[in-house]
């Protein structure tokens, strides 16, 4: 369960405080997929990067499974982000000079888990996202659809409670996109809650359930007519 | 045990070999010249330092010429000594005709008998009176030094003595069985002499001869006009004494130049200032050369830094905590180091050959080679560490911004 209420982000230079979240509530209940769309510097990121820990909201409270989480140290939020969260990137963000396997194998080593429990779970994952034979291949050599998948890989093998989606197919043809999304529908089947962010209007609701964000907070029906004229209309 | 991460980060490295081949290259140099340096400052200290087996810190030495011939020799050499006896704070005075550590002198040998075939012994030749023990604070290990009566005033130094005083080493060497107290032993010219005291230890007079503690003690005072007297002072008087050495000498007789007032150990400070200067050269070296391999690490990694932000970003967004990523650049840069310090330890094998070859030294001790090594993952570990923390404390919420890894 992960739940939001009040959350505020504020960012503040000399000359000015940018207001990027305000007021924002928001409920995801275990086994949920949301997706979370709004035109651009409507808050999507930021409340990603608040949902997944990565930022610290200004004011507001945040829990995920009844902890509250917002305020933590670094060293637990870290531990949080490596048990309990999977993070798929629009840039799949893998890292470049290490093939598939050590990829996937990043977060579970952060865990400290034995090399014989790593190498189940990559081989697993590897399997779910189907490029079981492509392990030892380096991200350079694969399409961007297949590197996506070898960052779900990555997220799933830490076996997530959430897993957190900032436009998944942002970066993809619409043929990877349909087999990325597919695969998403495949892991909340399993059971893994996941909040989708997206600009791509044709993916909202996709999960069951759309939030809408506009200015840094909920969209309202009020908000119809400006939503429509951005093209993330109602 | 922490995982590591060695082998993703040889992967890397292997990846993108040209930083890690640099930084190794230097760190290789680095240790090969550090190594040999240290072991060569180390023997440099170790020679200096060496026990002289005289009073060195409260000695002064000067140099008598006088402008006539004396009357009688001898007895201007006893007033002299007496006199300089006579200053406060003055231990006991002697003449002597040369002196340890100088780097000149002459040297004499002995033989354990009068067989032609028998081995000679060489040592330095040191003439002293019934003082001299004394003066240069010498520690007597058996028999006696010299009476008053036994001290000439010889017309050539190769003149017939009867009794004469070596230094252990020396009485070893002519009497390996022990029993050369009391011996006779032969004189260059085959003639006898009895050996009546051993001396524990002195340096002669060539700090590089390789039988520096074989010295010779004769019952003599120098020749014709010249004399030279070492002055031992009761510890804190040297600069009192030396005030009073000059005035003193005038007063027994006023006709002499008086030179090289000195106290010992500028004399041993000259004699190794050749060493000195070396151990400081090589050591100003090692240390500059410490220095840029220290600020080729802290700009590679800087770099690096700067090239992975995104990545350690990612890396902290799927749950690195600070410490792995702080880890992850020291254990990186220790596998540089002590890839680099592989090469360097066959390197300073290679250097220290060269050098022994070029300058006579002795073989490198290999202990250098582990301390070289520790330097060096010192300085790897300290470079590293503020590079390392300033990526630790990237925001793992850059991973959510554009631009590729």
């Amino acid at each position: 369960m992960l739940e939001m209420k009040n959350i505020a982000k504020i960012y503040r230079t000399e000359a000015i405080a940018t207001h990027a979240l305000r007021d924002f509530d928001l409920s995801v209940a275990d086994g949920e997929f949301v997706t979370v769309t709004g035109p651009s510097g409507s808050g999507k990121t930021t409340f990603l990067n608040i949902a997944g820990l990565l930022e610290d909201p200004t004011d507001g409270t945040y829990k995920l499974d009844g902890e509250e989480v917002g305020q933590l140290n670094d060293r637990a939020k870290s531990r949080i982000r490596n048990e309990k969260i999977g993070f798929i990137f629009q840039s799949f963000n893998l890292i470049p000079d290490l093939d598939v396997t050590d990829n996937i194998d990043v977060p579970l080593r952060y865990r400290g888990l034995p090399g014989a429990e790593r190498s189940k779970r990559i081989r697993d994952a590897l399997e779910i996202v189907g490029l079981a034979s492509r392990q030892h291949h380096l991200p350079s050599q694969l399409s961007g659809g297949q590197q996506q998948r070898v960052a779900i890989a990555r997220a799933l093998a830490g076996r997530p409670r959430f897993l957190l989606a900032d436009e998944p197919t942002g970066n993809l043809d619409s043929e990877m996109a349909s087999q990325v999304i597919a695969l998403l529908d495949d892991i909340n089947a399993q059971g893994t809650t996941i909040i989708m962010v997206t600009h791509d209007m044709s993916l909202a609701g996709h999960g069951g359930r759309e939030v809408r964000l506009l200015d840094g907070r909920l969209a309202s029906p009020d908000d119809a007519e400006t939503l429509a004229a951005t093209g993330t209309g109602v | 045990m922490p995982d590591l991460e060695i082998r993703p980060i040889l992967g890397t490295m292997r990846r993108n070999p040209v930083g890690a081949i640099l930084i190794a290259l230097q760190v290789a140099f680095t240790l090969g010249v550090v190594a040999n340096s240290l072991f060569i400052i180390n023997d440099r200290i170790g020679l200096i330092n060496r026990p002289t087996g005289f009073d060195i810190d409260n000695i002064v030495t000067v140099q008598s010429t006088l402008l006539d011939d004396p009357a009688d020799k001898l007895q201007q050499v006893r007033t002299d000594i007496e006199a300089l006896e006579a200053i406060p704070g003055v231990i006991a005075a002697t003449s002597v005709t040369q002196l340890p550590l100088s780097n000149s002198g002459s040297g004499t040998e002995l033989f354990a008998s009068a067989d032609p075939n028998a081995p000679e012994v060489n040592g330095a030749r040191f003439t002293m009176t019934e003082t001299g023990l004394d003066a240069m604070g010498l520690t007597l290990a058996e028999g006696r030094w010299f009476r008053e009566d036994e001290i000439k005033l010889p017309s050539t130094y190769g003149d017939p003595i009867n009794v004469v005083i070596v230094t252990r080493v020396m009485a070893d060497a002519l009497f390996p069985d022990g029993n050369a107290l009391g011996a006779t032993v032969y004189d260059h010219l085959r003639r006898p002499v009895t050996l009546i005291g051993i001396v524990e230890h002195m340096q002669g007079s060539w700090i590089s001869w390789q039988h520096l503690d074989n010295n010779i003690f004769t019952p003599q005072v120098p020749m014709q006009r010249f004399a030279r007297y070492v002055i031992r002072t009761e510890p804190g008087s040297l600069d009192q004494v030396m005030s009073q050495v000059e005035p003193t000498l005038a007063a027994t007789e006023p006709r002499r130049i008086v030179q090289r007032l000195r106290p010992y150990s500028e004399i041993r400070d000259r004699t190794y200032t050749e060493h000195r200067a070396m151990a400081i050269m090589l050591g100003v070296v090692s240390v500059l050369l410490i220095i840029v391999t220290a600020v080729g690490i802290v700009g590679l990694v800087s770099f690096v830094v700067r090239q992975r932000t995104r990545q350690i970003g990612t890396r902290r967004a799927i749950g690195a905590q600070r410490l792995h990523i702080v880890r992850y650049f020291l254990v990186e840069n220790w596998l540089m180091t002590t890839g680099g310090a592989i090469v360097g330890m066959a390197l300073a094998f290679g250097v220290n050959y060269w050098l022994a070859n070029l300058f006579s030294l002795p073989r490198l001790d290999p202990w250098y080679l582990p301390a070289g090594l520790v330097i060096l993952w010192l300085v790897g570990l300290l470079s590293v560490f503020a590079p390392a923390r300033r990526a630790a404390r990237i925001s793992p919420a850059i991973a959510t911004r554009g631009a590729a890894l």
